[in-house]
This record gives C-alpha cells, structure tokens and sequence, in this order.
C-alpha cells in the first residue's frame, strides 16, 4: 500500500472511532464497517495504538479497538474535545 | 407485587396499568420501518431524563453516528448523555458483546458499572441469528444474554426484525422473555397506512389486550391507547351514579351509570341479556329510584316480576307506592295489584299513543320529580321498532332522551343494531351517552362498552354464569 494510501486510512479509522466512540471492534468487524482488507486495517490499527488515538484489548484475531477520547479539560460542548485539540 | 419503571412512552405506560416490569426482559418486535430502534432509544432517553436511570444501547448494525444524528430530528442529544456518564451506544459484533459478557470484569460489565446503568437495548436479536451455527445453539445464546442482563437486574428491550412469515409460528424467544410487544404498520382506508403496538404478553402483568395506533412525532413515538374516546361532559357530574352491579362494568364506567344518561344495549338474538337488564335496573331501584319499563313481546311483567325478586327487589312493593310503571304493547292479563299502573297501547295508532303516554305518564312522573325523585326506564326499542316503525323512533326516542337527559331519567334501551340499516344504527348511538353490546360468538358470549360517557370502552369481556348474584360474572 502506498504512504498516500496510508495516511488516507488512518484519517478513515480515526475518523471512525471518533464518530463512534463506543464502538469496540475487532479488525475483521472493522473491516466490515468500513469495507477495507483486514490485512490492509492491522498496520494501520497498531498505528494508531501507538498514538495513542485508539487503544487495543486483548491479542490476537479477538483483539479489540476502541477510541481513547482526549480528555481536555473545559470542554462541553460536542465536539469541544476535538476541536479543541 | 412486580415494581414497573415507566416505558418512556406516553400511552404506553396506560397500556401496561404503569410501565414495564423492573429488570424483565422483552423482545420488541416489527417490520423494518416501524419505529422499534426510535422506541428502543426513546425508552432510554425518557428512563434517563424522566426515571434518572442511565441506559445502554447495543448496536450491532446500525452505526452509532447514525444514531446521534437521526434521533436529534426528536430533540435527542444522545452526544450530551454520553458526556454526563448516563448512556453508552455501544457498536460491536454479537460474537464480541457475548465473549465481553461472559469474561469477569469484560467490557459489558465495565460499562454498566461504569454508567449505573439500569435499562439496555439491544439492536437486534436476529444478528445472533445470523451469528450462530445452529438452532440449538441460537437457543443457549438467547438463554445465555437473558440470564445476563436478569443478573444485572436491567430493563432490557430485545429488537427483532420481523422476518417469519407464518403468523401461526410463535418464535422460541417469546417463551423465554417475560414481554413480547409488536409494532405494526397496516392499511388503513384507501390510501393511509396505520401504526399500531400491540403487547402480545408481559408476565405477572395486566394488560390493555388489542391493538393500539401510534404515531411518530416531533418528540418521538406517541401512543392512543385504543378505545380512548373524548369524555361526554354534556351529562350534569353533580348526579350521582349508580352501581351496574357488576364491578367490571362500574370499573369502565368510573362507577356505575350517571343519571340522566341513556344507554343502549345492543344484543343480537342468540345472547341472554337478562340478567345484565336485571341487574342495571335493580341496583337503581334499590337505590331509591322509581322505574317505568316499556314490555316486549318477551319482556312481560311476570317475567321482570320474577327476574327482579332474584334481585331482592319486590316489584309489587313498588306499584303499591306508585313508584313502578308499565306501558304494555300486547294485550295480556295484568297480574292483581298492578292494574293501575299499566298503561295499555296496544291497537293504538302513534298519535293516540304518544298523546297517551303524555297525559297518563307525564304528570306522575312531573310530579314525583318535583319532589326530589329520581326515575330510571327500561325501554325496549325493539318492540317500539316493530309496532311504530322506525320514523317514529327517530322522532319520538331523540325527544325521549333530550327530556331524560334533562330531568334526570336513566334509560336503559334494548335494540338489535343488527336490525336496524346503518342510518337509525347510527343516529341511535349518536342519540345515546353509552353503548353496551353484547353478543354470541361460538361457545361464548361477550359484553363490552362501546361508548361511555366517561369516553372509555372497555375490551370484549367474557360472561361467565355464577351461582350467586348478579348471576353473571365479567372477565
């Protein structure tokens, strides 16, 4: 997969769990929600585990992603967390 | 007694006399477009911001941004709640949700703690369906999620999609949940379809049985509860009511019969009205009122003579006070001690009767309302029907009963609608305040109102015979 193609899913992902953020899925449920190839969702996924943007339970095929919403403090309007970042 | 928590529905909490029972749960079901994921979130945010209990939605299709956006059209800011800690729309797989459900300290039961959470939906039942290898599988998995969430004690409503085509087959999830509530959209008329929400079964609960319209509004799902009419406030509520004698009749009724008012009882050929005549009739006696009956060919003195005494009343009593009277159609012998208070019509033409019953009836009945008495009517329409012809009715019976109304008198008025063309049928039950029907179908029979002046209708109620009196019991 190219770099261009890349950050394009990562903006997919991220912008998926920040939409939903109590959805909990596993790359193959992923896959499904956003109609991309699991193989081509994990490198993307552990990406962002390791930003920090979304966080991971558990191993292997079962593992679970979910959103880890920034807390910033003062924020209360809906989307105030993330523009506020 | 089972505690209910409010369904969040207006109407529906009538339905179930409450709401839902508290951690029981529930399948909702319904074609696609019925409103069931609108009620299932409307059931959260009411049980948030009405009952302060926190909810969870689980979503196994249907994406939760879809979710915020469709229902803020209602004013729903789900967003908001799940900022305050008081809902979760949790989106994952059935395989996953199971999994977190069975693992100590899993997900699923993180987020209940984590939220207090008291009610959960489920978005749908069918996707564990889809998800399971075989029936026998699909069953533990229904067992295994129902236990659960009894566990947690959580009001919990489980979305099916309708998909069975046969009616006849009952789905195996019915028999394991305590309710079953189905939505429906039907036709209606030509070119409207109708909403309705029908409770199918709620265990250790009454219900309100049959079909009940519901519409979906800018504040979300509204439901009439069927047989809900506007309350006739034309009859004076300073008169007091009298019992029916039959208390679920009295329940319907707000207590009994209000005076002034004029009911038809509608009966076809094969159902036994006389015990309901009966009773009426001798719960306003006893009472105090005075009583005028109008005979049929079937109704003779002897045989409401005798039908009454099983009522403790004694007729004869009554027209020695001049507080009974008779209009008699047929020329049969008078039993001793009631002639005088017969008025024969028989061979009369509808001039010379109405001038009759004017100059006989009117000043015994002016004159005892003038001190204070209160006077109740059996009227046997049939007969009037029969002997006058139906113009005279529809002149004669609308004056009666603007007059009674006025003055006070009950009447109780015993009509076949099945005889009647659709015209006197109708403007009879426009005449009326009330409308009690009674009827035969296959081994029983059935009495239910149909108008009230309360504005309510009760549903068909079986007619079970009893030893004792009134010798008919509603269920």
């Amino acid at each position: 997969m190219k770099k261009t193609n890349q950050l394009a899913l990562q903006t997919e992902c991220t912008w998926f769990f920040q939409q939903n953020p109590f959805a909990y899925e596993t790359a193959k449920g992923l896959s499904v929600r956003l109609g991309r190839k699991t193989e081509h969702l994990l490198p993307i996924l552990e990406e962002l585990v390791s930003l920090s943007i979304i966080e991971k339970i558990g191993d292997g095929e079962g593992a679970l992603f979910h959103y880890n919403e920034p807390v910033i403090i003062g924020g209360n309007g809906e989307d105030a967390t993330w523009n506020s970042v | 007694m089972t505690e209910l928590t409010s369904s969040g529905i207006p109407g529906l909490d009538k339905v179930l006399f409450g709401g839902f029972p508290k951690g029981s749960p529930i399948i909702l079901e319904g074609a696609p477009g019925t409103g069931k994921t609108t009620l299932g979130l409307q059931f959260l945010y009411n049980g948030i911001i009405e009952q302060g209990e926190p909810g969870l939605y689980i979503t196994f299709e249907e994406l939760p941004e879809q979710l915020y956006r469709d229902m803020k059209a209602f004013g729903w800011d789900l967003r908001a709640l799940e900022r305050q800690n008081q809902l979760r729309i949790l989106c994952l797989s059935p395989e996953v949700l199971l999994e977190e459900m069975m693992e100590p300290g899993g997900l699923f039961e993180r987020v209940v703690e984590e939220i207090g959470c008291k009610r959960i939906v489920i978005d749908s039942l069918n996707m564990f369906q889809y998800s399971t290898e075989t029936e026998g599988k699909h069953r533990q998995t229904i067992y295994l999620l129902r236990n659960t969430l009894r566990k947690f004690s959580l009001t919990s409503l489980f979305i099916r999609e309708q998909t069975y085509l046969d009616p006849t087959i009952i789905p195996f999830g019915h028999y394991v949940v305590d309710g079953v509530i189905r939505l429906s959209l039907q036709k209606q008329y030509e070119n409207y379809r109708k909403r309705t929400l029908e409770v199918l079964k709620m265990r250790g609960c009454k219900i309100m049985e049959g079909e009940h319209i519901y519409r979906l509004t800018d504040n979300g799902i509204h439901l009439i509860p069927a047989r809900s009419m506007v309350e006739d406030f034309s009859i004076n509520d300073q008169l007091t009511r009298i019992s029916t004698g039959l208390p679920r009749l009295d329940q319907v009724l707000g207590g009994g019969v209000k005076g002034g008012s004029v009911f038809l009882l509608d009966t076809n050929s094969r159902a036994n009205y006389r015990h309901l005549i009966a009773s009426l009739m001798s719960n306003r006696i006893l009472a105090g009122e005075n009583a005028l009956f109008l005979l049929s060919s079937l109704a003779s003195i002897e045989s409401f003579d005798h039908m009454l005494k099983r009522f403790d009343v004694r007729l004869e009593d009554w027209v020695k006070d001049n507080k009974a009277y008779f209009i008699e159609y047929f020329n049969r012998p008078v039993p001793s001690g009631f002639e005088s208070n017969v008025i024969n019509v028989s061979d009369l033409d509808n001039k010379q009767y109405y001038d009759k019953l004017r100059s006989e009836l009117g000043p015994v009945i002016g004159e005892s309302m003038k001190r204070g008495e209160k006077w109740c009517m059996f009227y046997d329409l049939n007969t009037v029907f029969s002997e006058r012809g139906k113009d005279f009715v529809m002149k004669f019976f609308s004056e009666e009963a603007a007059k009674a109304r006025s003055a006070g008198l009950t009447i109780f008025a015993l009509c076949n609608f099945a005889e009647l063309d659709y015209e006197a049928a109708a403007f009879l039950e426009r005449t009326s305040n009330g409308v009690i029907r009674t009827w035969v179908d296959g081994n029983y029979q059935y009495i239910q109102i149909t108008k009230s002046p309360e504005g309510r209708m009760s549903e068909p109620l079986l007619v079970e015979n009893i030893e004792n009196r009134p010798f008919i019991r509603l269920v």
